[in-house]
């Protein structure tokens, strides 16, 4: 593919320490892969996939949607995010990647794990880190749609 | 009153660096800028005020990659980033 917009960038990864793990990815990954090679020895583990809608928030056909981020910012945020709510939680150990660049419809954009000693506190603090993420990390969303660019103003409702 | 300087110009002592995300560089039309940092106590809603971009009301700032309030002085070589609402997840 060859859009306009789309300048690829290394992986980032940060926080690579016993209780979190940051990846801010600009190509397509594999949730199975990257949860393989994070999973560790947990009671309970829960797992969020967002993926990209094929049509856009008007019902449009959607060509591509375009995922930026404020590098470094963005990072940093996403472990300050990662950390807060483990500690909230009382869980042990989270994974976030996330996509930026250009997407596909059914690439994924996100994924949130989670792993704690009890499912209630690993089902929580997944679906709480990732409305943090949503609402607190610097990225912002443009839906392609015959050739015309439109960022959104908003998230999508839970 | 702020200065926009051209690449050579820029010490960092003296500038702020100014950025922008998403619609705001639409708006804009630009990604980046140094704009001379030219009165002690200059805030990030006074350096936004004369980049003529709209209201400030939806608009995250963030100094040095920390979300501060638009009142907020500035100092000489901070980055300065303007910041639409978050879309991702």
């Amino acid at each position: 593919m060859n859009w306009p917009f789309f300048h690829p960038s290394p992986v980032v990864e940060i926080g690579r320490d016993e209780s979190i793990q940051v990846q801010i990815r600009p190509d397509a990954f594999s949730a199975f892969h990257a949860l393989e090679g994070w999973s560790g020895a947990a009671a309970a583990s829960a797992v969020f996939l967002g993926r990209v809608r094929p049509q856009t928030l008007d019902g449009e056909p959607l060509q591509a949607l375009e995922l930026q981020h404020y590098p470094g910012f963005c990072e940093r945020q996403l472990l300050q995010l990662a950390r807060e709510q483990l500690q909230h939680h009382g869980a042990m150990r989270a994974l976030v990647v996330h996509r930026v660049g250009t997407l596909l419809p059914g690439e994924l954009i996100v994924l949130v794990a989670v792993e704690a000693d009890r499912r209630g506190c690993a089902q929580r603090c997944c679906s709480d880190l990732l409305e943090a993420l949503k609402h607190q990390a610097p990225f912002w969303k443009r839906e392609w749609c015959s050739d015309q660019g439109t960022w959104l103003s908003g998230n999508t409702p839970l | 009153m702020i200065w926009t300087l051209e690449p050579h110009q820029q010490v960092l002592a003296f500038v702020l660096r100014v950025l922008l995300f998403a619609s705001l560089r639409d708006r804009a039309g630009w990604e980046e800028r140094s704009i001379a940092f030219s009165e002690a106590g200059m805030t990030a809603a006074q350096v936004w005020d004369q980049l003529e971009l709209g209201p400030l009301e939806s608009v995250c700032v963030a100094v040095n990659q920390e979300l501060v309030r638009a009142d907020q002085p500035l100092r000489a070589g901070d980055e300065l980033a303007f910041l639409p609402p978050f879309t991702g997840g």
